[in-house]
């Protein structure tokens, strides 16, 4: 910014750059005060004015900063104003796009535009207003003023780009491509076109045309010299010719040829040789980022599909030859393909697929095609052929072996001793390559040794429920990160198992070494967020979701439109990627869900002290403000931008996790059997948009329905926090309550039906996949109900404080009979609990608490007879309450009571346990003999074979510690959820005394 | 089987795995944003069948007179992605850049001095180490910064070995 000098609003640059260099390092009260000075030298200069904006704002005062701009725009809007120029103008324009007000800015430079006709940077200033609003067509008229001004082509191109825009990301905007197409035609009859890109842009605006014929004949004229790798270009009409003729082979061949390694290629490839129905618009200029897939049946004979298919085999295996002497695989997966492509259109002889697999086997494979004795006759055949490697590549082939075994053998099949021995051999294997020698390279493969290994453990726990299994998959994953710290693949699946035996704090802290930063916290904080944001605690939840916040602000958008702006000089075709990126960013599902959770986590630290927590709400606009962020409109338009192809087989999404049910065959074959081809991409597994929506509900519900169930509904905060009467209150809350029960999937009714089944006996809590939520649910109509008078329930099915109360000792009671030792828990049993206690019984509480003060002053608490003397006072209401309180406080004592049973254990002794899951006892089945291969193989391990760090690493390290650690983690987990539950009894105990 | 492709925003959203290496750093947006805008040509991706990242090349093309290079800025192969030449194409592609289209006299990269099994890759496509750059990495580890003279340098001058080691601060371009 400092380096924006000059004679702005005819202040010297003397004066101005002390203010930028003090704001460049921050040191804002100088600036400020150097500013103040400037200011009362020029008070009428708006460039001072704007400066002054400038540090108010990086002061964190956006008030004073908007108060100061709006008095700079005045003065540029008063007649006798100033000197409009581009530098007060871009100076104002970052404040206000900081203040969230570029509608300011963009009147400024549209009020700039009309006094100066014709002035270029003020023009460009406000084109950069109108793409920052998305104003597409303004974009593109200031663009054509533009050109007309100066007849440049890149002024052109801005209105081109920006039609194309609207066409994307706005309806009704395909008449104006004619009109783009007779622009660009124009200019090229005057002066033809200098760049590249405006080629690019012509061919696109063609081809979104359907103008194939013309956009091919575009580039293979003069024109196409722009582009100036051949390769590029032959590209493009690779694209388009298809699409004008019927031969197209020829360009074709020489095309593969020159990349006999390009799957999107040969896929376009095979696509138009069997004539299959593709949209190919846009495939020329766009098609570097989209995959073509071909999912359509060919519309040819039986006979000339089978000709056509030949014809394509003899070219794969020219390209074979070739390809053999440059090592590359590619053209032995097209034969695979082509032999998958004969089996789907009926022609099925999978022999050929056999073949076709063996010739093409340790990369990328389509197993799932074959039957099991196909399968088997595969593994033979691979078997044989490696009997003639050199022992060079032992290590190698036998992980290829492994991994192909692993896919095609149907693993969850196999009977539980089978694939024991096949984890023994691994990881003996593993062992046996323990040796300096191996170059780092080769090293990974010993990894993959691990990671199968591990895959195997837990697939041998979720049949068997036997968690000795899953703590030995633990002390594999330990053990290899021992040896070397930095595999990071190998560090996930420890978050996962850590999390799924609900040891979170050693889960956070290997999430932790992965030392997740930038962008990847909006792809990968899913490995830990969602277990996170439900435990017991607080300030490490708090720090990952702080960090993942300031990661995914707004800034981060303003970085994507910067890049817009360097991009619409250079590479157009990046423009309007951008502008789709900075659309899915801003409607990103990770962000906006991590701003929902930082206010609901807030709103559970708080909920001791009404107080705080009055302050958060307030900080929330009373709930409005997450209200605000799952409109209906924008949760159409949430997008998911989590990586997920970095999760573990048994827990592809946050909300799935295999291990916590049954085991069946049919949901391994899908979850670890090998994946059905290709095709499969993250981007179909769309936001959770009903999680999302319930979330929004909750602070506001929260607040409404301490509202409602008070006696005396602030008035005052009518105005600002959208509360208000009683009634305006009820019928709110109403309306989102049954937005509440929408999202939990039920209709209102079906889920007051729901509840009150539990309550008589007819039903369990086992009908219900979210139990928290349904109890919340509860709690906030018994709120509701408490705010309405007893005519408008008329008809209505009740739920009252008693069937709350009956809920929740009866969801306590039900949980803790079905709790193992807490050690020994798995999925999330434990932090159902803290759950129910962190979450509905909180609200719950502060239901109570908000009435109590309401009807009991501050100050007055002590007085004798309570708040029952009071003459509006409902006391059937108030008996009820006092019960509730009884209730919720013993429902609390028991689990603070279990919990501080299991706390209560001794170290040593949660050691003894986890120990005893590992101990064989000399079956022949079960858990144990991972163990008892790592002891002994380790035990016999030579510092001259290893060399003196692997050495040292494989001495120092102890089974026995991994398990202390795990019980000192579970110790940490019940000691947090004890002082919560500590708390509340506090917080219910002087509830107590208040009657 | 690999598509190698110009890289587009998305990708950074399906890069996780490969940039879970702990050798290969993740940049804040605006690095990659700036790269893509500025120099596209130097910014590729190789893609597996079913959209997967295999690996990358991020560079750049800068310098005056006979520094006018291409650079690697990054690259990155996933681990089950690598033996197979993957980087080689990648550098290939880069340095066909720089020397067909952008006209540069070399491409330089930096190594960490430690990775062993990265410069012999880079030495056996061509590169030789320039000069040591000391506590180039977060100020701890020293780098190598290695080049590979391109056609336009005839007498490969640009590759003539540097005699002392120098620091970051030293260094002609960030």
């Amino acid at each position: 910014m400092a380096s924006k000098f000059g004679l702005a609003g005819g202040i010297p640059e003397r004066r101005v750059r002390p203010i930028w260099d003090a704001v460049d390092s921050r040191q804002y009260k100088a600036a400020l005060k150097l500013s103040v000075a400037l200011l009362q030298k020029y008070p009428k200069s708006p460039y001072a004015l704007a400066l002054k904006a400038v540090v108010l704002e990086r002061m964190g005062k956006g008030e004073e900063a908007l108060s100061s701009c709006l008095e700079a725009k005045e003065l540029l809007h008063s007649d006798t104003g100033p000197f409009l120029d581009d530098l007060t103008l871009s100076t104002l324009q970052i404040v206000l796009q900081r203040l969230d007000r570029l509608d300011l800015a963009t009147s400024c430079y549209e009020h700039a535009c009309n006094k100066y006709i014709n002035n270029l940077e003020i023009m460009m200033g406000l084109f950069n207003c109108y793409v920052r609003e998305y104003s597409y067509v303004k974009q593109q008229q200031t663009a054509i003023k533009m050109y007309k001004a100066v007849g440049e082509e890149r002024f052109l191109m801005w209105a081109v780009c920006s039609i194309q825009l609207k066409v994307n990301y706005s309806s009704g905007g395909e008449k104006l491509l004619p009109l783009a197409e007779a622009l660009i035609k124009k200019h090229i009859s005057k002066s033809s076109l200098h760049e590249p890109e405006a080629l690019t842009m012509y061919i696109s605006i063609l081809e979104q045309q359907k103008k194939f014929d013309v956009a091919f004949e575009v580039i293979s004229g003069d024109l196409g010299s722009l582009i100036l790798r051949e390769e590029d270009k032959l590209r493009m009409k690779v694209f388009l010719l298809p699409l004008i003729v019927f031969h197209f082979s020829f360009i074709f061949s020489p095309f593969c040829l020159g990349r006999p390694d390009d799957w999107e290629t040969f896929l376009q490839y095979l696509s138009l040789l069997l004539e299959e129905d593709i949209d190919w618009s846009r495939h020329a200029t766009v098609g570097s980022c989209t995959e073509c897939i071909s999912s359509s049946k060919s519309k040819l004979s039986q006979e000339e599909f089978d000709i056509r298919l030949s014809s394509a085999l003899s070219f794969v295996e020219e390209l074979q030859k070739d390809a053999v002497k440059n090592c590359t695989r590619g053209p032995y997966l097209a034969a695979v393909e082509i032999e998958r492509r004969r089996s789907l259109n009926g022609n099925c002889n999978n022999s050929k697929v056999v073949e076709a697999l063996v010739n093409y086997f340790e990369r990328f494979v389509y197993l799932h095609e074959l039957n099991e004795e196909e399968k088997a006759e595969l593994l033979d055949k691979i078997s044989n052929k490696f009997a003639v490697y050199s022992k060079v590549h032992t290590l190698g082939r036998t992980v290829t072996v492994f991994r192909i075994q692993e896919i095609c053998s149907s693993m969850w099949k196999k009977e539980i001793q089978d694939l024991e021995t096949t984890t023994l051999k691994k990881m003996e294997l593993f062992c046996l390559h323990l040796s300096k020698n191996l170059e780092q390279q080769e090293s990974m493969l010993g990894e993959e040794l691990l990671f199968m290994a591990t895959n195997t453990l837990v697939l041998l726990f979720w049949r068997t429920k036997n968690l000795g299994y899953l703590l030995e998959a633990i002390l594999v994953l330990e053990f290899g990160l021992h040896i070397r710290r930095h595999v990071n693949l190998l560090k996930v699946l420890l978050v996962h198992l850590y999390s799924f035996l609900e040891i979170l704090p050693l889960a956070c802290d290997w999430y932790l070494t992965l030392d997740v930063k930038n962008i990847l916290l909006e792809t990968i904080s899913h490995h830990i967020l969602p277990q996170m944001l439900i435990s017991p605690h607080f300030n490490e939840t708090s720090d990952l979701l702080k960090e993942s916040l300031k990661r995914m602000t707004t800034r981060v958008i303003l970085v994507i439109l910067l890049a817009w702006h360097t991009a619409i000089a250079t590479t157009l075709g990046y423009a309007i990627e951008f502008v789709a990126f900075h659309i899915k960013w801003k409607n990103s599902s990770q962000y906006l869900i991590s701003k929902l959770d930082s206010f609901i986590l807030d709103l559970k630290i708080s909920a001791n002290n009404l107080d705080e927590l009055e302050k958060v709400l307030e900080g929330a606009n009373y709930g409005l403000k997450p209200l605000e962020l799952a409109q209906p409109d924008k949760i159409e338009k949430l997008t998911c931008n989590i990586d997920s192809q970095t999760r573990p087989w048994w827990s592809p999404r946050t909300t799935v996790n295999y291990l916590s049910m049954p085991f069946d065959e049919e949901s391994a074959s899908v979850c670890f059997g090998p994946k059905p081809c290709i095709h499969k991409t993250n981007e179909n597994v769309g936001p959770d948009k009903t999680e999302f929506e319930r979330k929004s509900l909750v602070p506001r519900i929260v607040y409404l329905s301490m509202q409602a169930a008070s006696p005396t509904p602030k008035e005052n905060k009518e105005t600002t926090n959208g509360g208000g009467s009683s009634a305006t209150i009820a019928d709110e809350l109403g309306s989102l309550l049954e937005r509440y029960a929408r999202s939990i999937g039920f209709s209102f009714n079906d889920a007051i039906d729901a509840i009150l089944s539990i309550t008589t006996g007819e039903n369990s809590f086992k009908e219900f996949s979210d139990i928290v939520s349904c109890i919340s649910f509860a709690i906030f109509v018994n709120a509701w109900n408490s705010s309405l008078n007893h005519t408008e329930k008329a008809g209505q099915k009740a739920i009252s404080w008693k069937v709350v109360d009956k809920l929740i000792t009866t969801c306590v009671r039900e949980k803790l009979s079905s709790m193992g030792p807490a050690l020994t828990s798995t999925g999330s049993e434990v932090l159902v609990l803290v759950q129910l206690v962190n979450e509905s019984l909180s609200w719950h509480i502060l239901i109570i608490q908000s009435f109590i003060k309401s009807v009991i002053p501050l100050g007055k608490k002590k007085k004798k007879s309570g708040p029952a003397d009071k003459q509006n006072i409902n006391i059937p209401l108030l008996k009820a309450m006092q019960a509730s309180i009884n209730c919720v406080s013993s429902a609390i004592g028991e689990v603070h009571k279990w919990v501080l049973d299991q706390v209560n254990s001794t170290e040593d002794h949660d050691v003894d346990i986890l120990m005893s899951y590992l101990t064989t006892d000399g079956n022949s089945v079960g858990p144990g003999k991972i163990l008892n291969v790592l002891k002994e193989s380790l035990g016999v391990v030579e510092e001259s074979e290893v060399g003196d760090r692997i050495y040292d690493m494989v001495k120092s390290w102890s089974p026995a510690s991994v398990l202390r650690n795990i019980a000192r983690a579970q110790h940490k987990v019940l000691t947090d959820f004890s002082q919560i539950c500590d708390s509340k009894l506090r917080v219910l105990e002087s509830l107590k005394q208040s009657f | 089987m690999t598509s190698i492709r110009r890289f587009c925003c998305d990708d950074l959203l399906r890069f996780a795995h490969v940039n879970l290496d702990h050798l290969t750093e993740t940049f804040n947006m605006s690095f990659y944003m700036t790269y893509l805008a500025r120099w596209p040509d130097y910014f590729h991706v190789a893609v597996a069948p079913g959209h997967r990242v295999m690996g990358y090349i991020m560079g750049k093309v800068e310098g005056q007179g006979e520094s006018w290079h291409g650079h690697v800025t990054a690259l990155t192969v996933a681990p089950e992605y690598r033996r197979q030449k993957l980087a080689k194409k990648l550098m290939t592609l880069l340095e066909d850049f720089s020397d067909q289209m952008d006209k540069a006299y070399f491409v330089d990269l930096f190594v960490r001095a430690s990775n062993t099994p990265a410069i012999k890759m880079y030495e056996k496509l061509g590169y030789v180490i320039y000069r040591r750059v000391l506590r180039y990495y977060s100020g701890e580890e020293d780098g190598l910064d290695m080049r590979k003279a391109l056609s336009r340098d005839v007498e490969k001058k640009s590759t003539i070995p540097y005699k002392r080691p120098i620091t970051a601060d030293e260094l002609e371009y960030d």
